[in-house]
């Protein structure tokens, strides 16, 4: 609570920049009015009639007005500093020395609140650390200036040189506890509510505390009125008491509370020791409230830190879709999380807790920390593939291990499945770009064979005539002719071979088949900053086709069209796989933003060696072709008129016809 | 009317020259074009013979080439040459009326028998057309009246009643009957009624 109300006050105070406009004006007014007035409360036991008084709670408001507002606003606190002199203690040491004073006391506590903000103020005094260096900062300031303030109205003649010592140290003790004790309460100011609902819910207890400081202050001065000095400790009782619960605020205000008592106890009681000596027994209690406030509230932030990381633990391992285990050196299981039940099945039972080794066979944990993937044992003896990770715990008094572990038997699954898919893919891939070649092989050696024949027989004819004279003649022209036509034979059995590959056809329903299909394709998508939308309707009838073979058509489609786009700039990188169906079919059409293909090129682009890339065989287009054919399908180019690049279009006959031999 | 003759279409120019060769040696006269552009170009209706075509060629594809004539009316025979495996070709080839197809490389008995059977063809079809010609010119020498003797013969009407028909004696009927057999150069009834037919 305390720490909330500290920061909310930072956050809201700082930020707020210093205007000189009307609320500016109305801030400025309201502060000098405040200023005077403390000024004028406090106005105790002075040195010869001088602002030099044990206790400066105006001191207080002046740092905090600078805290909040700004070191800007120095000239207002000069002004503060002289209107309370001129109107409270005239102008016994001339206006000069005032003026100067005035100055003095206005520039070091904007100094002061430089170096706070700097630090960053209600921060600073929730650690011992920070509050012991504002401690310092504020009696080394306040020191200085009373130093300036009382040898200024020295040189002045305003004051008797032997009185400057009791002088500085007065003066010191009274800004110094007039900082310490309104300072850090005036920051609050802005969390008011806050407070408001505090007091509100444990008033019972506040009031307790209130009339316990009240008591033991009616104790000391009340039933010893002379002696207070000698019973001014058990005033410490009280006040730890309420530092202990409240931290920080509790003490600033309980020694506030314990600050304005004593005043009124010494203003009214005529045999009370001098109020400066009170003011320094209060000095200590206030150091010891504020460096005890300062440790209370940094415990209960710590507590509270860390009751915050243990809630967060708490979901994150309930939550954690991995199995999470703390296990000692030994094996023994010391905590699962829920995921770890639902993996290994239950982890304790009234036979006593499974160890690591049950359900980790193969684990050694010889490292400090370490990854493996392993085979894990369910409480019914199956097994599966399991991702590991452990390490020790870092804990002074516990070395157990945290285990973490994953079940990755789907993603292995889906990784075979993948690789499998891909395997047959490339497989197929290979045997159409075999069947391709022999085919266009076989066509291109069959013309010159067709001639040779052509040509032997002819001479078969010509050397008739010269039969007579060598009988060979005849015979070695007919082997020739017999031999051309074997070789044209082991040409076409070799096409057969590879066209013979039988169309398995399975119901396809496209768009179910094409999210499959180019979710293969991301990565490759990822790499050349494309973009593919595939715009498939739901409603298309299903086919009848061989994935596999679609499948090598649509792979050479899209790896064609992501070779077109790349050539583009990154922003028109775009490519789209769409759907429709027509009589008797469907088709799908593959466009993309690339160049487009040139008409002379786009004349014979499916035939075999026909290609625009630099390392392409030209067979992609002529293979995915002959395989539509093949299926009864026809594979087709247009320029994209939405795109401007090219676009090609698959048609998939609804009723599959037996295949023409294309 | 020219010789019948082989018009060989192929964008091979080996397979040109050697089928040309060895249609040539087999004793056929032979013409060839590097493509059915060229073909079609120069083509001229009294070419009498058969045409052998490639399929597939650069431009203008065999069968577009079978369709072309189609539309001309062009009823030159056609045999296509295919390469192995085209049976889809070969067989939309032949339901446009090709008369016949080869397949690469082509057996020099099986092409002069397959190229002689569609010059026969051709010839067979100019004999037709030669034949209805003239029966049509003789026909035309034919009076009125003699031709109606004849429609009247064919129907199978006795001398007398065609007498009566006509509102003439029959003895001027047995007078038309003989001139008209005269112009048609036929001699007896049963070719008269195939004529008028």
């Amino acid at each position: 609570m305390s720490q909330s109300i500290a920061t909310v006050a930072s956050e809201r105070g700082f930020a707020r920049q210093p205007r000189i406009d009307g609320r500016g004006l109305a801030l400025a007014g309201a502060y000098l009015v405040l200023y005077v007035v403390l000024d004028w409360l406090s106005f105790i036991q002075p040195v010869l009639k001088l602002g030099i008084t044990p206790w400066n709670p105006n001191t207080g408001l002046m740092l905090a007005f600078l805290l909040v507002y700004g070191p800007r606003w120095a000239p207002v606190t000069a002004l503060g500093v002289l209107a309370a002199e001129v109107l409270i203690r005239g102008t016994p040491a001339g206006w000069l020395v005032l003026i100067c004073a005035s100055a003095a006391i206005a520039c070091g506590y904007a100094a002061l609140a430089t170096l706070l903000r700097r630090w960053g103020v209600p921060k600073l005094i929730e650690s011992t650390a920070g509050a012991a260096r504002l401690v310092v900062a504020v009696a080394v300031t306040t020191l200085v200036v009373a130093t300036s303030y009382v040898l200024l109205f020295m040189a002045a003649g305003a004051l008797p040189v032997e009185a400057v010592g009791g002088s500085i140290a007065r003066y010191w003790v009274g800004d110094f506890n007039g900082i310490l004790t309104f300072t850090p309460l005036l920051l609050l100011v802005g969390r008011w509510r806050e407070l408001r609902q505090v007091l509100r819910n444990r008033l019972g207890l506040i009031a307790l505390q209130f009339a316990a400081v009240a008591l033991t202050m009616w104790l000391i001065f009340g039933l010893a009125p002379n002696d207070e000095l000698r019973l001014f400790y058990p005033l410490f009782l009280p006040v730890i008491w309420v530092t202990l619960q409240w931290g920080v605020p509790g003490a600033m205000l309980s020694t506030l509370a314990v600050q304005i008592g004593l005043v009124i106890a010494v203003q009214n009681q005529p045999g009370a020791p001098p109020l400066v000596d009170l003011q320094f027994l209060l000095l200590t209690l206030i150091l010891t409230a504020l460096l005890l406030g300062a440790v209370v509230t940094e415990r209960a932030n710590a507590l509270e830190r860390v009751a915050m990381r243990e809630a967060e633990q708490r979901v994150l391992l309930a939550t954690a879709p991995d199995a999470v285990l703390t296990v000692h050196p030994s094996g023994e299981i010391r905590s699962a999380n829920p995921a770890a039940h639902g993996l290994f099945g239950p982890l304790a039972s009234a036979t006593g807790s499974r160890t690591l080794r049950t359900i980790l066979p193969a684990i050694r944990l010889d490292r400090e920390s370490g990854r493996a993937t392993l085979e894990g044992r369910r409480c019914d003896g199956a097994t599966f593939p399991a991702e590991i990770a452990w390490a020790r715990l870092t804990a002074p008094t516990n070395d157990d291990y945290l285990v973490i572990v994953r079940d990755v038997s789907q993603r292995q699954r889906a990784e075979n499945r993948l690789r499998e898919r891909e395997m047959a893919l490339s497989r197929a891939m290979r045997f159409a770009v075999a069947g391709e070649l022999a085919s266009a092989l076989a066509h291109e050696l069959n013309q010159p064979i067709t001639a040779l024949v052509s040509y032997l027989q002819a001479a078969e004819i010509l050397a008739a005539p010269l039969a007579s004279q060598d009988q060979r003649l005849q015979g070695t022209l007919g082997k020739a002719t017999h031999e051309a036509i074997r070789a044209s034979e082991v040409l076409r059995r070799l096409r057969d071979f590879y066209r013979g590959g039988a169309v398995k056809r399975e119901r396809l329903e496209l768009n179910l088949f094409c999210a499959t299909f180019t979710a293969t394709f991301q990565e490759r998508l990822r790499r050349a900053g494309a973009e593919l939308l595939v715009d498939i309707p739901e409603a298309l009838p299903r086919i009848e086709a061989d994935a596999t073979q679609l499948e090598i058509v649509l792979h050479n489609l899209l790896s064609n069209a992501i070779d077109a786009v790349s050539q583009q700039p990154p922003a028109s990188r775009h490519i789209v796989l769409s759907g429709g169906h027509g009589a008797g079919g469907v088709t799908l059409r593959v466009e993309d933003s690339g160049p487009g293909i040139a008409a002379d090129v786009a004349a014979k682009l499916f035939e075999p060696f026909v290609t625009s890339k630099v390392d392409g065989m030209g067979l992609g287009l002529a293979i995915s072709r002959s395989l539509l054919r093949g299926q009864g399908g026809e594979l087709s180019y247009e320029p994209s008129v939405a795109s401007g690049g090219a676009c090609f279009i698959v048609r998939i006959p609804l009723h599959p016809v037996p295949a023409t031999d294309a | 009317m020219s010789d019948p003759t082989v018009f060989l279409v192929d964008d091979d120019a080996a397979i040109r020259d050697a089928l040309s060769l060895l249609i040539s040696l087999k004793g056929l006269r032979t013409a060839v074009f590097a493509s059915a552009e060229s073909f079609l170009e120069t083509y001229s209706p009294d070419w009498r013979g058969c045409l052998l075509t490639d399929l597939q060629m650069p431009g203008m594809h065999g069968l577009e080439l079978q369709a072309a004539l189609v539309q001309r009316q062009v009823e030159l025979p056609v045999v296509v040459l295919t390469a192995y495996g085209d049976v889809a070709t070969a067989r939309a080839a032949l339901k446009n009326g090709a008369a016949d197809f080869l397949e690469k490389p082509v057996d020099d008995d099986v092409l002069i028998d397959v190229l002689r059977n569609a010059i026969r063809l051709d010839e067979e079809r100019h004999r037709v057309i030669a034949e209805r010609t003239d029966t049509q010119e003789r026909l035309n020498r034919l009076t009125p009246r003699e031709r109606e003797v004849l429609n009247l013969l064919a129907e199978g009407l006795q001398h007398r009643d065609i007498a009566e028909r006509l509102q003439i004696s029959p003895r001027t009927v047995e007078v038309y009957k003989a001139r008209m057999m005269e112009k048609l150069h036929v001699r007896s009834l049963a070719e008269v009624i195939r004529l008028g037919a």
